[in-house]
């Protein structure tokens, strides 16, 4: 190898130091939202039961503290939950469906007849247990799991979560 | 195949034309370390916007959020330690080299006709950089950056008649904050590296230019490859560098979130300005213009004309008054820096406020890192501010220990109760025991009632320390209950040291449906060490159910809320019940 050509692989040489010192935390930098956000689900109060009438769905806010990048926000409202009460006997006497659309996220809305659930954005019908009613969501609203306190008025408890839009399975989101 | 690809793309651009044009030109003057320094410069210049762009993914500029951002880059985000930390140490490295650049071009006369204006371009580059270097240090908001800026704008401000204007100017209005950080970031992200890469193109411009190399054109090497490996070594041994100092030293570091109104934080400017403000601190007041104006304003004029000298002297004299008048800058700007060290060095005071603001930051980072606490939505000032370790301790501390004391120390003559532990089970059992001890009554003019009543009774030890736990249930009581609620709670009502009490201390406090009082004078004790009753004992000391029945000159004197805000009152409380978050011993982020 001439004098000459070893200079250049040395150039070459330097370059590359120089790329990979930012290329690779550079990369590292801009891929830290994949990192886990390890947020925990835990059952929250949402309501009682005396709030709740039969087959009459309320929407109840979920107030977390929230994590806003570096901020804390205290108790802030994160989602929203349709508690539908159900007639004595059936069990479970509450059934919690998440107001996230599962076709792509938009806040559902009870139908103006109280009869059937509307999501605004493309029009999404749901039953009031959560079956898509025409073709647009990929699937049925998603429940979430409910606690129910005992005692003489009961505590509704749920665990918010969130599903990955579209899929037409349910599948949790880290 | 590669081959053909790339012959392709040559059809069609050129671009081999274009890197042989900025390969194969002959180096003026030879191939040498010494114009591996310009070069070197260009590349970490370079390597700085790349570093600044991904920084600036994840920066916030305003003074609530900017140094929550920089905490999040520095602790959440992979290798944003690492990112941050070479951005700021190749931007000091890039002031050593532009300035290396500048005083190799004074000492081998290169500075001269024809080339006056690469050295124009030069000291422009060294402005640049500094300006970059200043802007970039205000932009995390700690309190270091935000304490360096107002003393540096306030260097400025003394400059006659423009300089208030400038200052307000600079900090966009009177107070740092918000405006200061949009336009500092404006000027750091935009405007500033805008104008260095001109200055650095215009000056690769007229490096190329014969008409500028005449002198040197006699000696003439390729730059390709051999000037170019020097180029990139040496910006490999500064980014290496900067690396070796991220590693040391923990990464840029952040000190606590700046806070206008936090007592002493030891401020000092950049280092390359720690001269002009040691020559300003050691001057008489009414010299005060040489620091502000006459001294930096000679200078900069002087290295603009220096390529000017040889229209008046002989080549030689003026080379050599070019050579002798920099030097004497760069040691008088030695010699000032090396005193302010050496001042500071020796000054005890200074290192005390510096071990306290290295307390505080850690402080602050424990706090922001943790997900019960986290920088609350008001901004990252109020981290520490609702912080009642933090917070309450220095309210305590100013508002209290003139006449309090807390673990035995005051800021005055003791005159009341040492307030460590007060509403604990530990305090109330250690005033049972000695009432007239310094810690408890003993250093209180008139309160003399605990202390007669220890000589009068009788209580065995067991029964003092079952009488202590009864009044440090107190301290627990929530606000919204009352007595007769808290008496028919079952432990209250079960424990053994109420009968003892209602016996004991019922014959003087009274507690509302428990105990009468009216033997002597004494404050009413439900609710003794909740916040609740500190809160009322600090509002209205003078009341009837407190200690209305001192003398007025021995009463504590009131703080209402003119005095003593809700919040501080609520730190101070929070404080002395140790109702805080807590650090474990844990180890460092990274
Ligand atoms: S988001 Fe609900 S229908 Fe599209």
């Amino acid at each position: 190898m001439s004098r000459r050509e070893l200079l250049v692989r040395l150039v070459w040489g330097c370059r590359a130091v120089l790329g990979l010192v930012m290329l690779v935390p550079g990369m590292a930098f801009l891929l830290s939202p994949l990192k886990k956000s390890g947020r925990g689900t835990s059952f929250d109060a949402l309501a009682r039961m005396s709030e709740l009438k039969v087959g009459e769905p309320r929407a109840f806010a979920v107030l977390k503290d929230l994590r806003d990048g570096w901020v804390k926000y205290p108790r802030e409202p994160i989602g929203s939950v349709w508690l539908i009460r159900q007639p004595d006997g059936v069990d479970p006497p509450v059934v919690a469906l998440t107001a996230e659309c599962p076709h792509l996220g938009c806040a559902v809305n009870l139908a103006a007849d109280g009869k059937s659930f509307l999501c605004p954005c493309h029009n999404s019908i749901f039953s009031l247990a959560g079956k898509p009613e025409n073709t647009v969501s990929p699937r049925p609203m998603d429940p979430l799991d409910v606690q129910i306190t005992s005692g003489p008025d009961p505590e509704i408890r749920v665990k918010f979560e969130r599903f990955r839009p579209q899929a037409d399975r349910r599948i949790p989101l880290a | 195949m590669l081959k053909s690809l790339t012959d392709w793309i040559d059809d069609r651009t050129g671009y081999r034309s274009l890197l042989a044009w900025a390969r194969d030109f002959p180096a003026p003057g030879g191939v040498g370390w010494r114009h591996a320094l310009g070069p070197a410069f260009a590349i970490v210049f370079v390597l700085e916007a790349i570093t600044g762009l991904l920084l600036m993914v994840a920066y916030s500029p305003s003074s609530s959020t900017a140094w929550g951002s920089v905490f999040h880059i520095e602790h959440a985000l992979w290798m944003g330690w690492f990112i941050r930390g070479v951005h700021y140490f190749a931007g000091q490295a890039m002031v050593i080299l532009i300035g290396l650049v500048l005083l190799q071009m004074v000492v081998t006369g290169a500075y001269r006709q024809p080339r006056e204006f690469r050295w124009w371009l030069g000291l422009g580059l060294l402005f640049l950089t500094i300006a970059l270097s200043r802007t970039g240090h205000l932009l995390p908001w700690d309190q270091e950056g935000y304490w360096s800026t107002k003393i540096e704008t306030n260097i400025v401000a003394g400059i006659p008649v423009v300089g208030p204007y400038l200052q307000r100017l600079i900090v966009g209005g009177d107070d740092y904050g918000n405006a200061t950080i949009t336009r500092f970031h404006a000027a750091h992200v935009v405007v500033l590296p805008t104008l260095l890469g001109v200055c650095l193109a215009a000056t690769i411009v007229l490096v190329r230019r014969r008409r500028t190399v005449t002198d040197e054109i006699a000696r003439t090497e390729a730059f390709w490859p051999e000037q170019a490996l020097k180029n990139l070594v040496v910006a490999v041994v500064v980014v290496v560098g900067s690396i070796i100092a991220s590693l040391a030293l923990g990464g840029a570091g952040l000190d606590a979130p700046a806070d206008p109104s936090s007592g002493e934080f030891p401020a000092r400017p950049d280092w390359y300005f720690i001269w002009l403000f040691h020559l300003l601190r050691t001057l008489p007041s009414d010299l005060r213009l040489v620091a502000t104006l006459v001294v930096p304003g000679a200078i900069v004029s002087l290295l603009f004309l220096l390529p000017l000298l040889d229209r008046l002297l002989p080549k030689k004299l003026a080379h050599g008054l070019a050579c002798a008048v920099v030097l004497a800058i760069l040691g008088g700007v030695g010699y000032l820096t090396y005193g302010s060290l050496r001042a500071d060095a020796a000054d005890a005071h200074f290192r005390e406020a510096l071990a306290e603001a290295d307390q505080t930051s850690d402080r602050a980072t424990a706090l922001a890192a943790d997900l019960e606490t986290g920088v609350p939505p008001e901004g990252s000032t109020y981290l520490l501010r609702q912080d009642p370790l933090w917070r309450g301790r220095g309210v305590l501390e100013r508002k209290c220990l003139g006449c309090h004391v807390a673990e035995g120390k005051g800021k005055g003559e003791q005159t009341a109760s040492d307030l460590a532990q007060f509403g604990s089970r530990e305090w109330i059992g250690g005033l049972l025991e000695n009432p007239s001890s310094k810690r408890y009554f003993g250093a209180t003019a008139g309160a003399g009632g605990m202390a007669e009543w220890k000589r009068a009774s009788k209580l065995k030890p067991e029964e003092l320390s079952l009488v202590a736990d009864f009044v440090a249930t107190f301290a627990v009581v929530p606000d919204d209950v009352t007595p007769d609620d808290w008496l028919s709670t079952k432990e209250i009502a079960d424990h053994p040291g109420l009968p003892l009490f209602q016996k004991e201390c019922g014959t003087c406090h009274v507690v509302d449906g428990l105990s009468e009082g009216g033997t002597r004078d004494a404050p009413e004790l439900f609710g003794w060490g909740s916040p609740r009753w500190i809160s009322r004992m600090v509002r209205k000391p003078g009341a009837a159910d407190r200690y209305g029945f001192l003398e007025p000159k021995h009463q504590m004197p009131a703080f209402p809320a003119e005095q003593l805000t809700r919040g501080d009152l609520d730190m101070v409380i929070r404080y002395l019940r140790g109702d805080y978050f807590k650090t474990a011993p844990a180890a460092k982020a990274h």
